[in-house]
């Protein structure tokens, strides 16, 4: 009898724990992304040969609208990518002509960047398509961790086979993850560093992923100013206010 | 009378006549090799782009292959799959849903086209099954499995059992992904299509893009290669709103390189037949410069001039008659060894091109449908051939030939 | 020397005889070379039709674009690069393309298309390109227009001297964007290149693309095909590591294959008409040496020795096939050119196929000098050899039996 309420005591306790677990990652998760936000930052492109800097300014509302608008280089300066639900438009200023990017153009780099084009329509969300599990518990950068370890749910369109997030205990900022395939090989790494305090949330203001297998190559983000959860109507979501934003 | 002496003839000089015995079967023999060679590479080709990439026949719904949209199915397709499955000519009959689309995995993403297909009958019209080279393919009560070639899989460095995820439009235009795994890895003789191309169950894939049970694509396999027109008529008369087409137009290289092919054996093939020609005319020629004297004896005897004429030429049609048996025996003899074990040009080059992994035996096929034309070429260019030296014979003056 | 005097004096004594003989050889030589210059003439004419289609005899690449092409993998246009191509004697013209995908829309319409950015007149002479025109002008080096393949024009709605929105990825991962009035429409016989082709001068799309002198590539064309490989070769150490150079025949493995087997079977073709050739010849041995056996009998039977006869007679034959051989090859000479300047031309249904790929049904006999010299030394040696069979006749020749008739 004893042992029968040990296991039942340990399946609830197991639950728990998984319930927790979710629970950090859905606060990680509102962290960085809030209901809105509005955001200017540096993205950084680099390549063994070369390097590229882009500034833009974001406007996200609820993971379905975003608005992109790039303000350097000066080549590229007004162009703006408006995404809705899971069309995404592109306003060239110098034609003159916003153009909706057809399913061929998903696989291309998204301005050149490690991002896909598909990246940015992407909902895979990092709270409903994985089964969470937290495997231990660390410090980095003195910060008091949790190790989650991400499995993705059966059926679900995502193509890493294991996601190991360290997120801080006390702020719930996503540190360090490392994403892996099927076969355990690590592929890519996610760095954040520089954590300060923007709008009133303390997030990391400087992230770097680093293709493991690709020397030399990575993308950076550095967020210059972020404003959360002002409001901003659906409608600003629309073509005719993309070609009016500059 | 002239019958008699002509045989008698043939046997008096029994060398010559077996020369041009030879000759005659001999040319019958290059005939008919050249024809089955030439059957034999249009088969092999044909077999490869028929019955493992094209079919006979594809139907498709006329707007489809502008724009390959998911909303461009054929209308009514199912039925007309079942119903087109009953006609006689028609020996298998698949469909299959078609969309362009994305493939990513951890590393990296290529653009694909995805093929939604019934595995029991994709096998029995692309033979999807004999190419796989890694995996085992479909299994039932699995799901979410798809079939990659191996030059993509090589590429993106996806192995059997790995998971990589399809992205693709649905009818209303929304992006729509889903995770698969890699059954097996196939490799056909076509690479660069390998390279496009992955195959998961067309449930699925029809769940995806949401068109329910409809389908893009008919493929038919007729029973005889030859019935391709007339089917081809009939699909169009039947079905107006379809597009039809044969596989010439669905692989207008192959179509190209059979039609060089074709041409050039004709060319050979003349080539072939004056070479003949010039053999027998040789022949005759010297048989009727040794017998000068004979035939100015029989001049001088009173045969009048068309008599001889029509002796040699009776000669010469004997000789054939018995050369051509002896070639058509030769030629079937010879296809039909060469049928099953090959004709393997120099093991060399074989080693070379098959690390390709091409394949250059040859399988001739006795080329029965143009044998009748070929007897009656050889025997007619047998015939024509004779008519210079009988010609130089009557052209003898009796006074003169005996003189020697 | 007196023997030589004595098989050149009989040759002369019956001439019909000879001249038969020769005829057989040089009807051989005349119809091997015919049938191996129409077979190499067609399948040269094939590849060369498909090369100028799109790729060329030869490409130079930057090293692993042909595995990943990008943009990115673009190499640095160069006076140099091109002068050591140029250098090799075989190399007729070089052109540099910048190709990339991008999207062309209209406004309403959006298609994803392939941009090749071209040095007009340069690539005129690789894939004949301004024959392919079936609307407006072809490109100059300046323009600043596009020509549009046919099939792609229709997928987007559009007719010439419209404008076209084209959208892409440029160099180093910057936007390429721009628009471009449509000067000329060009039509292609495969739909996969006439759906999706568009051309432009090479200065607006490494504008356009942000890559300022740089191509994706060079395309060659050569003075004489048959020394593909070696060309191929040459140039790649000459240009060094850092590049590919790529034949058609890697560059389309499934055009090489099919070519490959026809070859193959084209050659199983060829022995039998060797086949065919050596047996008229022998037959027309044979006969020769029916006629000449009572000469032969009493030759023996005055004392003649056999080794003596039999080196005679060798001799004899030997020049008979040499002259066969010379006079086939001297004849062969115009008929071929006859046949490469107005070639076999086949119309209606037969020609189909190359009507559908815009190429003209045209099958020329090849010029290669490698057709004349191996058919004609094929048929010497089958005349050689058979030129043992009157030696064997009188090794084995009896006298009394040869002279009874």
């Amino acid at each position: 009898m004893r042992t029968v309420i040990a296991i039942i005591l340990s399946i609830v306790a197991f639950n728990c724990q998984a319930q927790n677990a979710t629970e950090i990652v859905r606060k990680m998760d509102d962290k960085m992304r809030g209901k809105s936000s509005q955001a200017e930052l540096a993205i950084k492109t680099v390549r063994p040969n070369w390097s590229r800097e882009m500034l833009v300014k974001t406007w996200m509302k609820e993971g379905h609208y975003a608005m992109i608008l790039i303000q350097a280089p000066a080549k590229e300066k007004g162009i703006v990518y408006l995404k809705r639900k899971k069309e995404v438009w592109n306003w060239i200023p110098a034609l003159e002509r916003s153009i909706k990017l057809p399913p061929s153009m998903m696989t291309n780099s998204w301005m050149g960047t490690d991002f896909t084009n598909d990246d940015l329509v992407k909902e895979s969300s990092a709270v409903d398509d994985y089964n969470h599990k937290i495997i231990k518990d660390t410090f980095i950068d003195k910060r008091d961790c949790y190790i989650i370890e991400f499995l993705p749910k059966t059926n679900t369109a995502v193509v890493w086979g294991k996601i190991l997030v360290a997120i801080d205990k006390k702020d719930f900022i996503e540190l360090y993850s490392e994403f892996y395939d099927e076969e355990g090989k690590l592929i890519n790494v996610m760095i954040a560093h520089d954590i300060r305090m923007m709008d009133g949330r303390l997030i990391p203001t400087h992230i770097e992923m680093i293709p493991v297998d690709k020397k030399g190559q990575k993308t950076e983000i550095f967020y210059k100013t972020i404003l959360f959860n002002r409001n901003i109507e659906d409608n600003f979501f629309t073509m005719e206010r993309m070609k009016q934003l500059n | 009378m002239i019958l008699k002496i002509s045989w008698r003839n043939i046997w008096r000089n029994k060398m010559r006549s077996l020369v041009i015995m030879l000759s005659v079967a001999i040319g019958l023999f290059a005939g008919i090799m050249v024809l089955a060679i030439y059957k034999g590479m249009m088969r092999s080709r044909i077999k490869t782009v028929i019955y493992a990439e094209a079919g006979h026949l594809q139907i498709h719904d006329t707007s489809f292959k502008k724009d390959y949209e998911p909303i461009f199915t054929i209308r009514r397709g199912t039925s007309i799959a079942n119903e087109i499955q009953g006609y006689p000519e028609i020996k298998t009959v698949a469909t299959r849903s078609v969309t362009m689309g994305m493939l990513s995995t951890t590393t990296g993403s290529a653009g694909i086209q995805i093929n939604g297909v019934i595995p029991e009958k994709e096998m029995l019209v692309s033979q999807l099954d004999q190419k796989i080279r890694e995996g085992t393919g479909f299994t039932v009560n699995k799901h979410h499995e798809v079939l990659i070639g191996k030059k993509l899989a090589n590429k993106l460095k996806l192995k059997t059992g790995n998971k990589l995820v399809l992205t693709c439009t649905d009818v209303s235009n929304n992006i729509i992904s889903s995770a698969f795994r890699v059954a097996a890895i196939y490799e056909s003789d076509n690479a660069p299509l390998d390279e496009k191309n992955v195959y998961i169950r067309q449930a699925e894939l029809n769940e995806m893009i949401g068109t329910g049970n409809e389908i893009h694509e008919i493929v038919i396999i007729l029973n005889k290669d030859e019935a391709l027109g007339a089917a081809e008529k009939k699909l169009r008369d039947q079905y107006k709103g379809c597009l039809i087409e044969n596989w010439k137009t669905i692989s207008p290289e192959t179509d190209l390189m059979v039609d060089t092919v074709d041409i050039t054996s004709y060319i050979i093939m003349a080539i072939i037949l004056f070479a003949l020609a010039f053999g027998i005319i040789n022949t005759m020629l010297m048989g009727i410069l040794e017998r000068t004297k004979e035939i100015g004896m029989m001049m001088a005897l009173g045969m009048n001039r068309a008599k001889l004429f029509i002796l040699i030429l009776m000669e010469t049609l004997f000789l054939t008659i018995t050369g051509a048996p002896v070639g058509l025996l030769l030629g079937w003899a010879v296809t039909s060894y060469y049928k099953t074990h090959g004709i393997n040009w120099s093991n060399k080059g074989k080693e070379m091109m098959s690390s390709f992994g091409f394949n250059t035996t040859i399988y001739p096929e006795f080329p029965d449908e143009k044998l009748a034309m070929t007897i009656l070429f050889v025997v007619l260019t047998a015939m024509i051939s004779c008519i210079y030296p009988a010609i130089k014979a009557l052209k003898l003056k009796p006074v003169d030939a005996l003189r020697k | 020397m007196f023997i030589l005097k004595l098989a050149w004096k009989n040759l002369w004594r019956n001439r019909i005889r000879s001249a038969i003989t020769m005829a057989a050889i040089f009807f051989a030589v005349l119809l091997s070379v015919l049938t191996s210059s129409l077979k190499n003439g067609i399948f040269d004419n094939l590849i060369n039709n498909l090369v100028s289609l799109y790729s060329g005899y030869i490409q130079i690449h930057k090293k692993g674009y042909w595995d990943d092409q990008l943009l990115d993998n673009a190499l640095q246009t160069s006076a140099s690069t091109e002068k050591k191509a140029l250098s090799n004697t075989n190399v007729a013209n070089i052109s540099a393309r910048l190709e990339s995908f991008a999207l062309a829309s209209t406004g309403e319409i959006t298609k994803g298309c392939r941009v090749i950015g071209i040095n007009p007149p340069e690539e005129n002479k690789i894939t004949l390109l301004s024959s392919k025109l079936v609307q407006g002008k072809y490109l100059g080096k300046n323009d600043n227009g596009i020509l549009v393949a046919e099939g792609f024009l229709k997928r987007v709605k559009l007719h010439i001297n419209d404008t076209l929105i084209l959208l892409g990825q440029g160099y180093h991962g910057s936007t390429a964007a721009g628009k471009y009035p449509i000067k000329g429409v060009i039509h292609f016989g495969l739909a996969d290149l006439n759906d999706n082709l568009i051309y432009m001068p090479l200065l607006l799309a490494q504008d356009m693309y942000g890559a300022q002198n740089m191509a994706t590539g060079y395309a060659l064309s050569l003075r004489r095909v048959n020394e593909l490989e070696l060309t191929a070769k040459s140039i790649r150490s000459a240009l060094g590591d850092e590049f590919e150079v790529m034949t058609w025949k890697d560059m389309m493995p499934d055009i090489k294959q099919h070519i490959s087997t026809d070859t193959q079977s084209m050659l199983v073709v060829q022995a039998i008409l060797y086949l065919l050739i050596s047996f008229g010849i022998f037959g027309t041995l044979l006969m020769m040496m029916a006629e000449r056996k009572y000469e032969l009998g009493m030759l023996v039977a005055i004392g003649m020795k056999k080794s003596r006869l039999a080196w005679l007679l060798l001799l004899e034959s030997v020049m008979t096939v040499l002259l066969g051989c010379i006079a086939g090859i001297a004849s062969s000479i115009p008929v071929v050119y006859y046949f490469n300047r107005y070639p076999i031309r086949i119309t209606g249904d037969m020609a189909k196929a190359y009507e559908q790929f815009g190429f003209e049904a045209i099958f020329p006999t090849s010029l290669s000098p490698s057709n004349f010299i191996s058919q004609g030394f094929i048929v010497l040696l089958i005349g050689l050899t058979l030129s043992l069979y009157p030696v064997y006749t009188v090794w084995k020749l009896n006298p009394v039996e040869a002279m009874k008739k």
